[in-house]
């Protein structure tokens, strides 16, 4: 980062000198990112305090500079349960000297229904790409100031300015991952269409999801269908497509089928490819496929509450993760991609970026909107057949 | 603070000094029976209409509410929320929401009142069998409902024994089906069924059984005349008991019955959760309410008055 | 019952309810034996093991969502016993307006399903703007005890002989001193199981306490409930084995503190 120059049009619009607009036309112009620029006039807001102008105009050159002040002594985590590797908090706490509340969801939507029930409290959290879209609809995501993302240069390009949070204002990207099927090559062939759960052939050995937006979508992309639809007869045939698979199912079970797969009671699971490469440590007959079909790839996102009661903290921990060692042991530990181009090289069991063959067939599921009651409907009527 | 709320040390006879604003207290009380009264309640009814009839009104309002976009509620009035529970899917949750909760019921107190009977009998035998009844009642559900998906799994321990034993070649399936959601209740609510047909047979007078001996009534008709007749109260407080908290049941299902299918508990938490649509959530919670409440009205319409309070 | 004891009973109905007894504490016995099993999936025995319970004491999460619990426990317990108790003395010794209608409306919260207990605190309490964490654990719990208390307080009150009270009137003694002296001493046993019922209901609740725990509450039900989801290690086992030792002396004890209190057979 240029530091002296821009330090100079800092001062000299907290002088008065320069109006914002030239500000951020001059600061564009040596190359400050634009969420930087937009954090700085932020922080720059004039504000009747009583300070003498010059006195006022090297403090707000200051905290411009340093929007968040010092790190502060605390950080609460709300992370998804088993989604970090079990020494990257501790090191990170005994590094900055910061006490870490660390507590767990199972779920996007415990997520989301804390945070929308308006619940501060919350330094940094982890939604999916469809829940931050809604945190950042909902002005629940805080925006971040890059300058405290010394590592951010690390992030793959793939991950770069995705279309649920446009030039990463509010989001650092976590772990990606596909869901598609997990099944045990000791007892069945592979599953290579999403149509083996339709097939008698392993009725009572089969589980997919218990969630509608999964369960939904893989019937619509196995009609080649977008995952997203909003088409009443496309979700229709899902809607029937779904049924009769489902009296072949075992359940619709999520997590706890990792444990299923380990001990045989289930044979083909719709999983998430993490997981079934946990459980493969376990029993290494689990394999993993992507139905021809084509299914959903996802990211999770490190995020900020806007209510971060420590947004300091929040962000040398968004930098700290950022980190080639500290991102290649995350992902070596809960078996999903990272994002990060210079963990990738060292990590023990790398997840390969999808090829663009892959990348096709994969789809990233976005928020519904006003169609989510719609979609719970369908997914009510398919529980109840 | 009431009179009644100091530390015991300060009870000491009526002439103890420095006591003179608790005779005041006393002496303004004690001509009115009704301020007494609420002097008592004040604390614990403030509380209670704070932390649940307010929570409650509030929910009540948002049923008649539209829905937020992203959850809540936008301001305005409809009753959408209940028309759309009139849609078949949702009319048959309910129904069979209560069917499983009937069943629930029914098996708890055929297996229940034997169980109840017994220990009322059992002599010196009494508080042990009490304790073994009541201990899996304060053991933690979810710890409760891990085991018995650790006993029904297809690899679980009654397969694994059955197929050991050379009684089976496959596993039966007994996780995820409709009969592990009724075993997982019947066996979390059972306590509640015992408890008070317990209490209600203990409280039978033997002279009464004696005299219809003498009077030559068999044992079955003994039973069926007198015995049951005076426990009826005891039955009737424990399929309440075991009723409500069937109906409004939802981590039975979705841990023991592979949540493939939807009671009206989960219906409620779906709203919530993923719908992101609480006016319909708040409108199933009502309905639930109000289903619950009836339930509680037929009971006291069917409780003689001179039951002992409480159940 | 006065002449009975199990001999006389049928033998089929004493088979019966030795049948039920036992499928009711199976699985959880069968939970504490494999809890000490060296395998960590095969339900065969492959030999003995510490290794889960050594494990459970590596985990912090563990550890503090107990201390959590325990906080939690036992304030709402002492206010939830205090106020219930007050509601309860009234209910059974006074005589005043709506008291049946009072009375009815004590059993509305124990019939209304948790789901809806707990969304509806949620939402309040973000529309006091309280931060949520152990104190909103704490009201909520304490407004899900306070019935259960008042109904186990009542009950033996009803049993009481207040022919005790009015003694201590008549011979001098005002309200305040026959409480302390003579109606709690009589009521202690009632006091004292409804406080165990109600650290009970409060240790193991999980429904209401997912919806208005905060950051850093957790209470034990939230992480036993996360492996419950996972299901993969043994751990759990000896968790749950841990609770329910536990949950059994602490209900054998009061067991036999109220036994020594009671004065009569209520």
């Amino acid at each position: 980062m240029p530091d002296r120059r821009a330090e100079t049009l800092l001062r000299a619009m907290a002088a008065g000198s320069i109006g914002r607009r030239e500000f951020a036309r001059r600061a564009l112009a040596i190359g400050v990112s634009a969420t930087t620029i937009a954090g700085w006039l932020a922080a720059c807001r004039p504000v009747g305090d009583g300070l003498a102008p010059a006195a006022r105009a090297a403090r707000d050159a200051a905290e411009a500079l340093e929007p968040l002040g010092p790190i502060e002594h605390r950080l609460a985590i709300y992370n998804w349960s088993d989604y970090v590797a079990p020494d990257t908090i501790p090191n990170f706490a005994r590094e900055f000297g910061v006490r870490v509340t660390y507590d767990v969801y199972e779920s996007n939507e415990e997520l989301l229904a804390k945070l929308l029930a308006g619940a501060r409290g919350y330094d940094v959290v982890f939604p999916s790409s469809y829940a931050l879209s809604v945190l950042v609809a909902t002005g629940l995501a805080g925006s971040l100031h890059r300058a405290y993302l010394t590592n951010w240069g690390n992030v793959a390009p793939l991950f770069l300015n995705p279309g649920f949070d446009p030039g990463n204002a509010h989001s650092v990207p976590w772990q990606w991952g596909i869901t598609g099927l997990a099944y045990r090559s000791d007892k069945v062939e592979t599953p290579e269409s999403w149509g083996v759960l339709q097939s008698r052939r392993y009725a009572g050995k089969m589980t997919q999801l218990d969630d509608g937006r999964d369960v939904i979508g893989s019937w619509l992309r196995y009609r080649g269908h977008s995952l997203n639809s909003r088409d009443q007869i496309e979700l229709a045939a899902a809607k029937n497509d779904a049924i009769s698979a489902k009296r072949n199912l075992r359940a619709y079970l999520s997590a706890p089928v990792k444990g299923q797969l380990i001990s045989g009671d289930v044979w083909i699971a719709q999983l998430w490819n993490g997981d079934a490469t946990q459980a493969r440590v376990e029993q290494p007959a689990i394999q993993y496929a992507i139905p021809r079909e084509g299914s959903t790839i996802w990211a999770d996102n490190v995020v900020m509450p806007r209510s971060a009661p420590h947004p300091r903290a929040a962000h040398e921990f968004m930098n700290y993760i950022l980190r080639p060692e500290v991102g290649a042991a995350i992902s070596d530990f809960t078996g999903y991609g990272t994002p990060n181009a210079k963990a990738l090289a060292r990590m023990e069991h790398p997840v390969p970026y999808p090829t663009p063959d892959q990348l096709r067939r994969l789809e990233y599921q976005i928020d519904l909107g006003r169609e989510t009651a719609e979609w719970d409907q369908l997914w009510t009527e398919i529980k109840s057949a | 603070m009431t009179a009644l709320d100091m530390p015991p040390q300060a009870a000491g006879p009526r002439s103890a000094p420095g006591n003179g604003l608790r005779r005041r207290a006393l002496a303004w009380l004690a001509p009115r029976p009704q301020a007494q009264a609420w002097t008592l309640l004040a604390p614990g009814t403030v509380w209670m209409l704070g932390f649940f009839l307010v929570p409650v009104i509030v929910m009540c309002a948002y049923s008649v509410m539209p829905r937020g976009e992203y959850g809540g509620v936008d301001p305005g009035f409809t009753i959408e929320a209940y028309t759309r529970f009139l849609h078949p899917v949702y009319l048959t949750i309910l129904e069979r929401t209560f069917v499983l909760a009937v069943a629930t019921t029914v098996l708890s107190a055929l297996a229940g009142y034997p169980v109840a009977y017994t220990i009322a009998r059992s002599g010196r035998w009494k508080s042990l069998l009490l304790f073994l009844v009541v201990l899996p009642f304060w053991t933690s559900f979810l710890v409760r409902t891990f085991a018995m998906i650790f006993l029904m799994r297809d690899t679980g321990l009654i397969n694994s024994w059955l197929i050991a034993a050379g009684l089976r070649q496959e596993p039966i399936p007994m996780l995820y089906t409709p009969f592990s959601v009724l075993a997982g209740l019947v066996y979390g609510y059972l306590p509640f069924m015992v408890l008070p047909i317990y209490a209600s047979l203990e409280k039978l007078d033997p002279a009464l059984l004696e005299a219809a001996e003498v009077l030559g009534a068999r044992p079955a008709a003994r039973f069926r005349r007198v015995t049951l007749p005076l426990s009826a109260p005891g039955l009737i407080a424990g399929c309440l008991l075991v009723f409500i908290p069937s109906l409004g049941s939802y981590l039975t299902s979705d841990l023991l019955g592979g949540a493939k299918e939807l009671l009206i508990g989960n219906l409620v938490q779906n709203q919530f959760s993923t719908a992101r649509n609480w006016p319909f959530g708040s409108a199933a919670s009502f309905i639930l309410m109000i289903v619950v409440l009836a339930a509680v009205l037929v009971y006291l319409r069917l409780r003689p008055p001179d039951t002992v309070r409480g159940w | 019952m006065g002449a009975s004891g199990i001999g006389k009973l049928p033998r089929w109905l004493v088979a019966f309810t030795a049948v039920c007894l036992f499928l009711m504490h199976l699985p959880v016995l069968v939970l504490i034996v494999f809890s000490f099993n060296a395998s960590k999936f095969a339900v065969t025995w492959t030999g003995f093991t510490l290794a889960w319970y050594r494990r459970l004491l590596e985990r912090d999460d563990i550890l503090h969502a107990l201390q959590a619990s325990l906080i939690v426990g036992i304030t709402a317990t002492a206010i939830a016993v205090t106020l219930g108790t007050l509601i309860a003395l009234a209910l059974a010794r006074h005589r005043f307006r709506g008291r049946t209608i009072y009375e009815g409306m004590m059993y509305v919260p124990i019939v209304t399903p948790e789901i809806v207990t707990g969304i509806s605190l949620l939402v309040l309490f973000v529309f006091l703007r309280m931060p949520l964490g152990l104190a909103t654990i704490i009201i909520a719990h304490v407004a899900f005890c306070v019935p259960f208390v008042v109904v186990v307080v009542v009950a033996r009150l009803a049993g009481m002989d207040e022919n005790l009270e009015e003694a201590a009137m008549t011979l001098g003694a005002d309200e305040v001193t026959t409480f302390f002296r003579v109606t709690l001493p009589l009521l202690w046993p009632g006091i004292l199981s409804a406080a165990l019922l109600s650290f009970i209901l409060s240790f193991d609740d999980f429904v209401i306490t997912s919806l208005v725990a905060g950051s850093g509450s957790s209470t034990l039900p939230l992480v036993i409930y996360s492996m419950v989801r996972r299901n993969i290690e043994p751990s759990i086992n000896a968790i749950s084995a841990l609770i329910v030792v536990a949950t059994s002396v602490l209900l054998y004890v009061s067991d036999r503190m109220s036994r020594r209190n009671e004065p009569s057979h209520a």
